[in-house]
């Protein structure tokens, strides 16, 4: 199919083997075999994960421990995503996506505020190949710099104005910039051009790629591999990664704290606003509350079933229907924030923050009704499970339990911990919030939106 | 564009090189694009959009001296002279900084082409299991 010249050994003998022992395949009708609990290991110092779901495709993903929070200058952690499949010291961009498109498959790399994500979806058959290529992408992606102007600066541009054009995202942004300052505080995309023309050029992102893909600072997880299997590629494709970082750069390795804080930002383009209150850790990390989660699907805003607002408190108590209210317990390995956003016209806007403040007194208060909480209780557990389900999350979040802790996401127990929570536990998470220092951050019509004190929140 | 060059067979061949390398010597000289200080990868034709893109790639500082050089000896021309005998093109300074760019050019723009041209056959085995 491709010249003999890049045929990758792997697949090759991995064709052969099966070829040889054609009872050892998994056909589409195996019975399921595995949990959803994720068999861990180590193959020379790489950190891996994998289960062994039923079914004809594999998502296969390289987490690394090198998100926005982790970047030594910003931009970093975008410019190495985007440098992500492009020309190794083997193949060039072309090759590696029209060999993708031959299999079938999907490659895509994106990265979050901890994690740098590079996924692949193939056909089960394809993991040699994959492994090999995640494995050619990590030690020996080529850095030049007219592929850093030709294609990767335009994507950043790209996210850039994309950035700048969202007041929700926008929002979301500064609360967590207020919230945690430096590390989980700094911005997804570039908040300004500064990045990209003051710090950014090819060997800054080579540099950081020496960090980002050190063994001590990865993991690879696999969705729907046998694990010996699994554990043999990895083992055989991973030897050209550096052991250790090229330097320790000790960028946001010291504990998040919680700051908090008032932001207003004026723009034309929408109305946001974004009430953030300190949250839960991941269940890997250190500060993890499961009655966060519960308080989250309590308060809520997004209805599960179709016409109707819902069971959560601010889904019935929002401005209106179309309004766009969402509560999110974003987890992080050592903190988190629990916070809502609204979107939508800047007096529905106004409204809602209100109705936001009332509806955390409410829990606080324990006017809540046994039946509404066992509800948020559900939704929690549901989707959590569902995180589980969920492909992409829940690679995520093992492979970041993997570098950061030692400790594969599993989810069973995260449910378990879910079913735990008390009433009263949540009530006094709720009471919680108004006592401490809130992040508040407005984007969009100021004249309009109301401050931090106006709602009745401590900044 | 790089044309077709005998320089690589010649250099392989110490023997022959020997032999060559006066008459190379004697051949640049002759040209003269040394002696309006140019480098032999200025005179690369570069209407064409492998070269164009190749100029693109040149780090900011090699294309600033390129210019300097081309507008030089245009000047040169124009006035019929010769720089004075210390600022010509020393042979050390000659190298095909060009070049290189053009071969990666050539060699995306082949493969392209090579992938387009592909003939895809179904693996084998999973011809066998699918039908």
């Amino acid at each position: 199919m491709f010249p003999r010249s890049t045929v990758c050994r792997g697949a090759q003998s991995a064709v052969r083997r099966s070829a040889v022992h054609p009872a050892q395949r998994r056909g589409l009708a195996a019975p399921a075999s595995g949990s959803f609990q994720y068999q861990s290991g180590d193959a020379k110092g790489v950190k891996f994960a994998s289960r062994d779901f039923a079914g004809p495709t594999t998502t296969l993903a390289l987490v690394s421990k090198a998100g926005t929070r982790y970047q030594p200058l910003p931009g970093l952690t975008e410019g190495l995503a985007a440098f992500a499949f492009r020309n190794t010291e083997r193949r060039s961009t072309l090759r590696i996506v029209r060999e993708s498109e031959l299999l079938g498959a999907e490659v895509r790399a994106y990265h979050t505020r901890e994690n740098l994500v590079l996924e692949a979806k193939f056909l089960r058959d394809d993991l040699p190949y994959y492994v090999e290529l995640l494995g050619e992408v990590a030690s020996q992606s080529k850095f030049d710099q007219y592929v850093y102007k030709e294609e990767v600066l335009p994507l950043i541009i790209a996210a850039h104005k994309r950035f700048l054009a969202n007041p929700a995202e926008m929002a979301v942004n500064s609360a967590h910039s207020l919230a945690f300052h430096r590390g989980l505080g700094n911005p997804t995309a570039s908040a300004s051009s500064v990045p990209y023309t003051q710090y950014l050029n090819a060997e800054a992102i080579e540099y950081f790629s020496k960090i980002a893909y050190a063994k001590s600072n990865f993991a690879v997880v696999a969705n729907g591999a046998e694990h010996g299997e699994f554990s043999q590629w990895v083992n055989q494709f991973f030897d050209g990664v550096p052991a250790a970082p090229i330097e320790q750069t000790g960028v946001g390795a010291e504990q998040t704290k919680y700051f908090g804080g008032e932001e207003r930002i004026a723009h034309a383009g929408g109305n946001a606003v974004v009430l953030a209150f300190p949250g839960s850790s991941s269940f890997t990390g250190k500060s993890y509350k499961p009655e966060v989660a519960v308080l989250g699907s309590l308060l809520g805003g997004q209805s599960n079933v179709k016409w109707s607002p819902g069971f959560s408190i601010l889904g019935n108590t929002k401005a209106s229907p179309s309004t766009y209210v969402k509560t999110t317990s974003a987890i992080y390995s050592d903190a988190g924030l629990l916070y809502t956003s609204i979107v939508g016209s800047a007096q529905n806007v106004a409204k809602s923050a209100y109705a936001v403040v009332d509806a955390i007194k409410k829990v606080a208060a324990g006017e809540i009704s046994k039946e509404q909480f066992a509800k948020a209780k559900a939704a929690a557990k549901f989707k959590e499970l569902e995180n589980g389900q969920d492909t992409k999350a829940g690679i995520e979040l093992t492979g970041s339990g993997l570098v950061n802790n030692n400790q594969a996401y599993q989810i069973d127990e995260v449910a378990k911990a879910i079913d735990g929570v008390s009433e009263e536990a949540v009530k006094k998470a709720a009471a919680s919030l108004l006592e401490n220092k809130a992040t508040v951050s407005s984007v969009g019509d100021l004249f309009v939106l109301p401050f931090a004190d106006e709602l009745g929140l401590k900044v | 564009m790089s044309a077709p060059s005998l320089a690589p067979f010649i250099l392989k061949r110490p023997w022959l090189q020997k032999f060559v390398s006066p008459l190379a010597k004697w051949y640049v000289n002759a040209a003269g694009y040394r002696q309006l200080g140019l480098r032999a990868d200025d005179l690369i034709p570069e209407e064409n959009n492998t070269v164009q893109l190749a100029l693109k790639r040149l780090p900011p500082k090699e294309a600033y001296d390129r210019v300097f050089r081309l507008r030089r000896a245009f000047q040169l021309s124009v006035a019929h002279q010769l720089l004075p005998k210390a600022e010509w093109t020393k042979p050390e300074e000659d190298t095909p900084y060009l070049t290189e760019a053009i071969q990666t050019v050539e060699a995306e723009m082949k493969e392209r082409e090579d992938l387009e041209a592909m003939v895809i056959t179904k693996r084998q085995r999973i011809a066998k299991v699918a039908h």
